[in-house]
């Protein structure tokens, strides 16, 4: 998922001198002055107020910053804001389709008592709205890779995969495919 | 007696009221704050373990654009008080300090100096900008270098790097060992771990306003609030004697809680020493100066200028934020001098190398045992790392006391002896991390394991042989508090034994082993004193039980709505959900119709304690439960002045206030509220208690594994992960579930991936997640819950399972390990087991 050129019509600036972007921000379009230094968190959080993005380590391994950036999961804390000039941009602020309601994958996250503390949230469920985009009906085994660049120190995973699997039954209207439990045959830290 | 009521919510999972703003991106975590012209703080950090400060060039980074000040140590000593520790004990030397290093620093991440910019970035520009001179110090590294009398103390006035040592005997030890069949000793090394919530610390100084007002994410606000007043309120406090009575009320509790330490220990207290503070003085005589003018200023303090501290959504915790930081102190210390409001957010480099790390720990321990297996004594040598600066307002010398009430577990033993060592080392400061004396189940559970093999033993023989159970209780822990009848550990045990079939697993393994497949089974059985008997805290501590009191206050607003005022401080542990849920049941009213209030100083009923040592779900709960009932009799009695109908005749169900059978003729707590304001002289309606935790007792569960240990990688592989619990009466099961797998899973990282790996000159070298790794989806096995209630009739019987996972988990695999490693005669004395330390024990590769 490497991140967008800047596109046409974007002119580098001076040390000291902030950037003008524009991007479309949950379906907004946004036009903003940035410091060239400053992530795409950074400028979501602090620029647009879109705090609902959280950082965790800002060293792009938690996943709690992960957003949605034309169409693909990208680490927020890892990518330039000037890099985000002419993409669409999904944050979980934009997930329900209108205030008050929640997405299917909110939903379901809320049915199951998904998290916990809730600050991995935006991660995970960005994380997952990019699976379900790219494979509606995942087996448990598929979500529990999916999800294993997130880290939650809460729950033990067990009640967010039991989410998702749940958010799959709301949005296909099926269980989710029959999985196994999850494979532990490799260390993915060694 | 447990009383008949609407039992709608208790006992279901209810979705989560937090959800409704947490899931949609619309939480308020403490870097979602933001005030008026802030300005933002960063740290000046050693980058020596030990050394002194023999230059500070501060003047570029001052002139640099956008910074707003470069405070030093030396000149913020100027305006603050140290910390000093409110809990001395006999023996123990526990240093003052002040928010920033001055002269010398004592571990890699002293803060030296706090830069104050227009944006974090800017100040992480100036930090560059600022050049530190070192002198290097010989270091303290390890726990054995601190009692090495060469190397010269971290505290210089402690005379040596041990802090304390005290030994605490039960029973007659040497008769014991003596008359015993069998001694068996071993040497048990648990590792650094670290709490790490995905939010790490931070807070929000803003003096915009009338008042301070101090936003954090801590577990514990008023705790905070007053440890901020004690650290910064050095003479611009001695201004207004109004401030001083506007106090009464917490001086008058302050006074109560005093009192009643000093009559529970006048014994100790007339003896020379025991209170520590004569030792303490003795040794640096200093620390009375600072004393005496935190007392004094406190005391003259000004209300409002002691800072209101808010806190709202937390990230987790673990118990890493129940500690109020020296950066916390610096922030607000700052924002004071220059009165400008200041945000502070810990990166996670600075969040793992300095907020918290838990459990250095070594432990020597022998155990006296007859031939038939019946165990007799119990005699351990513990060392106990506390880092270079001792937490606030607690640290290792307060886990220790638990330890030693604890270590014994609910085995019926005849003699019992605990000797402590407490260390400084040149290394992060020891907090509470999620069952703060865990490795006592650790230790007791591994050596049971290693008894039960020297005499040829299964280890569920052993353990189902001594473990007190219905036949002889009620009964006394050696180390003093009452097993209850109720006490269920050794049922815990049987059921977990039966769930898991071991007599086929073991069949599975020796056919295994055959094929030259490594499987084991291990198991570990604890209690935990959440609430605990009500003779626990005096065995931890004399004296100190009404300090660990609970007050709920409950309220109705004119609209109807039942507010839950709680000093409970939620970071994922779905108060405002379950407080609602039993609230609910007892007033009779939709959930809907309660809202909990929590993390305001300004509106919490006062209590130095705060969300921590799974309290939130007995004590809060359980707190829950009387101010609620408080409240219904009050809304009864006046609903039957307004109905003209005997009180006992009423009943309150879905909000509505009625005479029984008698729906149509109700009211609604809004019609009840709005009487008794509109009535002169009044007395509002207030349910208030003041909690001790009543009859509900212990909480206990055996944890299972089976694991199969592959000596091509080292990986451990968990097949099968079980824990029977009994946590009395389940309010929300899907929240108690999500503890227990929570806490198991920090178990699994302890013991297979992370550690808090200093070099051998005491250099972090775990400073970002890719060093210090926290386990995946990938990692965590499913883990099955068996729940277990025995049937009583205490009210409110909620037992708490925050810390419980936690517990368990690290005996119960390192247990399995070793079982499944037996045949190859690998013995595991240590808990930190990544896939190359099982290659190394296995014999696979050579030992680094």
């Amino acid at each position: 998922m490497s991140p967008n050129t800047p596109s046409s019509g974007f002119e580098p600036v001076e040390p000291g001198q902030t950037a003008a972007i524009e991007m479309t921000v949950n379906g907004q379009r946004c036009s903003i002055d940035v410091e060239p230094r400053s992530t795409l968190a950074e400028v979501l959080r602090t620029n647009l107020g879109l705090t609902g993005t959280h950082l965790g380590c800002e060293h792009g391994v938690c996943g709690a910053c992960t957003v949605i950036v034309d169409g693909a999961p990208v680490r927020s804390c890892l990518m330039l804001g000037v890099q985000a000039h002419g993409t669409q941009v999904l944050t979980i602020e934009g997930l329900a389709p209108a205030p008050g309601e929640m997405h299917p994958i909110q939903r379901a996250f809320s049915d199951k008592l998904g998290f916990q503390c809730a600050f991995c949230a935006p991660g995970f469920l960005m994380t997952t709205w990019a699976l379900l985009e790219s494979n509606p009906e995942p087996t448990r085994v598929e979500i529990t890779e999916a999800l294993s660049g997130n880290l939650c120190r809460c729950t033990g995973y067990r009640s967010i995969i039991d989410s998702v699997e749940h958010a799959v039954q709301i949005t296909t209207g099926r269980a989710a495919g029959s999985g196994a439990a999850p494979s532990q045959e490799t260390d993915s830290h060694a | 007696m447990r009383e008949s009521i609407a039992g709608k919510y208790v006992g279901s999972t209810v979705t989560r009221v937090e959800d409704k703003r947490l899931l949609i991106g619309e939480g308020r975590y403490v870097d979602d704050v933001v005030v008026d012209d802030m300005l933002h703080a960063a740290f000046v950090r050693s980058t020596m373990p030990h050394a002194l400060v023999t230059g500070l060039r501060v003047e570029a980074a001052r002139r640099h654009p956008g910074v707003h000040a470069v405070i030093t140590g030396a000149e913020m000593q100027a305006y603050t008080n140290p910390f000093v520790s409110p809990f001395m004990m006999a023996n123990l030397y526990t240093p003052y300090y002040w928010p920033l290093a001055i002269e010398r620093v004592r571990l890699v991440g002293d803060p030296i100096a706090i830069v104050v910019a227009d944006s974090r970035a800017i100040a992480e520009d100036a930090i560059g900008l600022i050049e530190v001179d070192y002198e290097p110090l010989p270091t303290v590294a390890t726990l054995h270098e601190a009692l090495d009398a060469s190397i010269a103390p971290i505290w210089p006035k402690a005379k040596s790097n041990v802090l304390m040592h005290q030994t605490h005997t039960f029973g007659d030890v040497d008769d014991v060992f003596s008359a015993a069949d069998n001694v068996f000793s071993e040497t048990f090394t648990a590792h650094r771990q670290s709490n790490q919530p995905m939010e790490t610390r931070g807070c929000v100084a803003d003096v915009s306003g009338d008042e301070v007002v101090f936003h954090a994410n801590t577990q514990s606000s008023h705790m905070l609030r007053w440890m901020l007043a004690a650290v910064t309120s050095r003479e611009r406090g001695l201004t207004s004697l109004r401030g001083l009575r506007a106090q009464s009320d917490k001086l008058k509790a302050l006074g109560a809680g005093a009192k009643a330490f000093v009559t529970a220990n006048e014994d100790e207290l007339s003896k020379s020493d025991s209170s520590g503070m004569p030792y303490l003085v003795r040794k640096d005589p200093s620390i009375l100066r600072h004393l005496n003018r935190i007392t004094a200023n406190l005391l003259a303090q000004d209300l409002s200028s002691v800072p209101r501290v808010v806190a709202d959504d937390i990230g987790g915790a673990f118990g890493v934020k129940g500690h109020p930081g020296r950066e916390d102190a610096a922030v607000l210390a700052a924002a004071l001098q220059l009165g400008r409001s200041i945000k502070w957010i810990e990166d996670r480099n600075e969040h793992l190398m300095v907020s918290g790390h838990s459990r250095e720990e070594e432990y020597r321990i022998s155990v006296a045992v007859d031939d038939d297996g019946t165990i007799r004594g119990l005699k351990a040598s513990l060392l106990m790392d506390n880092g270079a600066y001792p937490a606030m307002p607690f640290s290792a010398p307060t886990f220790s006391n638990i330890i030693k009430v604890m270590l014994p577990g609910a085995y019926k033993w005849d003699a019992y002896e605990l000797d402590v060592r407490i260390t400084a080392s040149n290394k992060c400061q020891v907090v509470a991390y999620r069952g703060p004396w865990a490795n006592e189940t650790w230790v007791r559970e591994r050596m049971l394991d290693v008894v039960a093999r020297k005499l040829g033993m299964t280890p569920e023989a052993l353990r189902l042989k001594n473990l007190h159970g219905p036949a002889d209780l009620p009964a006394k822990m050696i180390s003093g508090p009452t097993l209850d009848p109720l006490m269920t550990a050794r049922t815990t045990l049987e059921r977990a034994l039966e769930a898991v079939d071991i007599d086929a697993f073991r069949v599975e393994q020796a056919e295994a082993l055959a094929q030259g497949r490594y499987l084991g089974i291990g198991f570990a059985t604890y209690h935990e004193a959440a609430p605990g008997p009500s003779d626990f805290a005096d065995a931890v501590r004399p004296g100190s039980k009404p300090a660990l009191n609970e007050t709920i206050r409950t309220t109705v607003d004119p609209d109807g709505m039942v507010n839950v005022y709680t000093s409970q401080m939620p970071h994922g542990q779905s108060h405002e959900t379950t407080y609602a849920q039993v609230a609910a049941d007892e007033l009779g009213v939709p959930m809907e119709q309660i809202r909990v209030v929590f993390g305001d100083t300004s509106q919490t009923p006062f209590s130095l304690l705060g969300t921590g040592g799974s309290r939130g779900g007995p004590m809060g709960g359980g707190a829950t439960t009387y101010a609620s009932r408080d409240l219904r009799r009050q809304i009864l009695d006046e609903a039957s002045k307004m109905l003209e109908a005997n009180v006992d005749d009423l009943a309150i169900v879905d909000g509505n206030v009625h005479v029984a059978g008698v729906p149509a003729r109700g009211l609604s707590l809004a019609d009840v509220a709005a009487s008794v304001a509109s009535t002169p002289g009044a007395a509002p309606l207030v349910g208030t208690v003041d909690y001790d935790g009543g009859d509900v007792g212990w909480v206990q569960a055996t944890h299972v594994a089976k694991v199969e240990v592959d000596l091509d990688t080292g990986f451990v592989k968990i097949l099968q992960y079980l824990v029977a619990e009994d946590c009395g009466a389940v309010i929300n099961p899907a929240v108690v579930e999500g503890q227990v797998r929570g806490g198991v899973a920090q178990g699994v990282g302890a013991v297979l991936y992370e550690r808090a790996t200093y070099d051998a000159d005491a250099n972090f070298q775990a400073g970002t997640f890719m060093d210090y790794l926290i386990p995946t989806s990938m990692e965590i096995p499913d883990i099955d819950i068996i729940h277990i209630e025995t049937p009583n009739t205490i009210t409110a019987n909620f037992r708490g399972v925050g810390e419980g996972g936690m517990i368990g988990s690290p005996p119960t695999l390192t247990n399995a390990i070793e079982d499944a490693l037996g045949p190859l005669g690998v013995k595991i004395r240590e808990q930190h087991l990544p896939p190359t330390r099982i290659l190394e024990l296995a014999g696979v590769i050579a030992v680094e």
